[in-house]
């Protein structure tokens, strides 16, 4: 294993999981999530010389895994039920995930659900989630801001019995 | 924005964390299993460069023989456009560039949207109509109407990798293809492809519509029934 496959395989151990739980939260569902990054770390192996140089390799895994998905999202948002409505789970939601919290990123958009995955499991801050999506950081803060009070509104229930 | 609101906001954004952060995540795949898929996925893309050059082809002949930008097995003997100015050379040759329609043997149809290039939303419309597919096309605006019909839009739309919003980091802008099965859009509905881009940010949405419904058109895509991604007063 030469130089590169050693750091590519490096990169992957140590980013499998953050990039996995940040691409759950943008598509609701593990075994989708999967999949999705599975497919892009195949791809950061073909571009390894490119995405090495990166100023954030994970986020160009996330961004890529996302890239894939976003018609299924669409499609699952359908799918999923309205909030207040939701008293039968989705059949497919035996993955583990909160159903509230589900119909609660659901509201969001492709680009907020992006940023709070970027923000919250990478930990990237606002400039550097602006360098990667190409918009401004005031722009950012607007996303993150109205995806906030969002998840906020539709967690509200479990946001109070915290508090209490 | 005030401290309780800081607080509140790292609340709400813990409990997104803590929530997918208690799921028990798959173990990673060996790594052999993602090298192998990334070499599968090179030799597919080999193939298809021979495959997308040969499309390429027919569709810069069919256009150049006077067609939009639209390419197909059986090019259709529609009328020329309509009430459009006679494009220069020049402006021919950026609509060339802008887009191509090409019909896939499955009996999809394949849009391909050029880098960097403006597409005129009329000849996308006129293109697509020809390959059976009604749409509405909007640049700098995403148009819908208050019921989405079903099916949904990702059943009749598939974005291929990098497909959807693609924001340069310097590089160039990939072409996003788009496999659109029109045989899946029912009766009375329209697919509305919005379409919008600046100097690092290109994003276009799809959605679709009923035809003769009132529009409601933003300068950001609306997401869904809840969808608060547009401007806001």
């Amino acid at each position: 294993m030469n130089h590169e496959q050693t750091e590519f395989a490096e990169f992957f151990q140590a980013s499998w999981e953050p990039c996995l739980r940040a691409v759950v939260a943008s598509t609701g569902s593990v075994q989708l999530a999967e999949d999705q990054v599975a497919e892009a770390f195949a791809r950061a192996w073909l571009s390894w010389r490119k995405v090495r140089r990166h100023p954030a390799p994970r986020a160009w895994v996330v961004r890529t895994a996302l890239n894939t998905g976003v018609s299924w999202w669409r499609r699952r948002t359908r799918e999923l039920p309205l909030a207040g409505h939701d008293a039968v789970a989705p059949r497919d939601m035996d993955d583990g995930l909160d159903t509230a919290l589900l119909t609660a990123l659901r509201h969001l958009s492709d680009r907020q659900r992006e940023v709070i995955a970027l923000r919250v499991f990478l930990d990237l801050d606002i400039d550097t989630i602006a360098g990667q999506l190409g918009i401004a950081p005031a722009t950012v803060r607007v996303h993150l801001s109205r995806a906030v009070s969002t998840l906020r509104h539709e967690l509200s229930p479990y946001q109070a019995m915290e508090v209490d | 924005m005030n401290d309780n609101d800081e607080l509140n906001d790292s609340a709400v954004l813990s409990a997104v964390r803590d929530s997918i952060s208690g799921l028990p995540m798959p173990t990673a795949p060996r790594l052999e299993a993602i090298t192998a898929r990334g070499r599968a996925r090179h030799r597919r893309r080999l193939a298809g460069v021979w495959v997308a050059s040969v499309a390429a082809c027919a569709a810069l002949v069919v256009a150049l023989a006077g067609g939009w930008g639209s390419a197909g097995p059986a090019p259709q003997a529609g009328p020329a456009p309509q009430a459009r100015p006679a494009p220069s050379h020049h402006a021919t040759e950026v609509q060339l560039a802008a887009f191509s329609v090409v019909a896939d043997r499955d009996g999809s149809t394949t849009l391909t949207l050029g880098p960097g290039q403006m597409i005129n939303p009329n000849a996308v419309r006129q293109a697509l109509a020809e390959h059976g597919i009604p749409a509405l096309v909007t640049a700098g605006e995403f148009c819908r109407t208050a019921d989405q019909p079903a099916p949904g839009v990702g059943d009749v739309v598939v974005l291929l990798p990098h497909g959807l919003r693609y924001v340069g980091s310097g590089g160039p802008l990939p072409r996003p293809s788009i496999v659109i099965y029109g045989s899946r859009i029912p009766r009375g509905v329209k697919l509305s492809i919005g379409y919008r881009q600046d100097a690092q940010d290109r994003e276009i949405s799809f959605t679709l519509i009923k035809a003769g419904a009132p529009l409601t058109c933003t300068s950001m895509p609306d997401h869904g029934p809840h969808g608060d991604d547009g401007p806001q007063g």
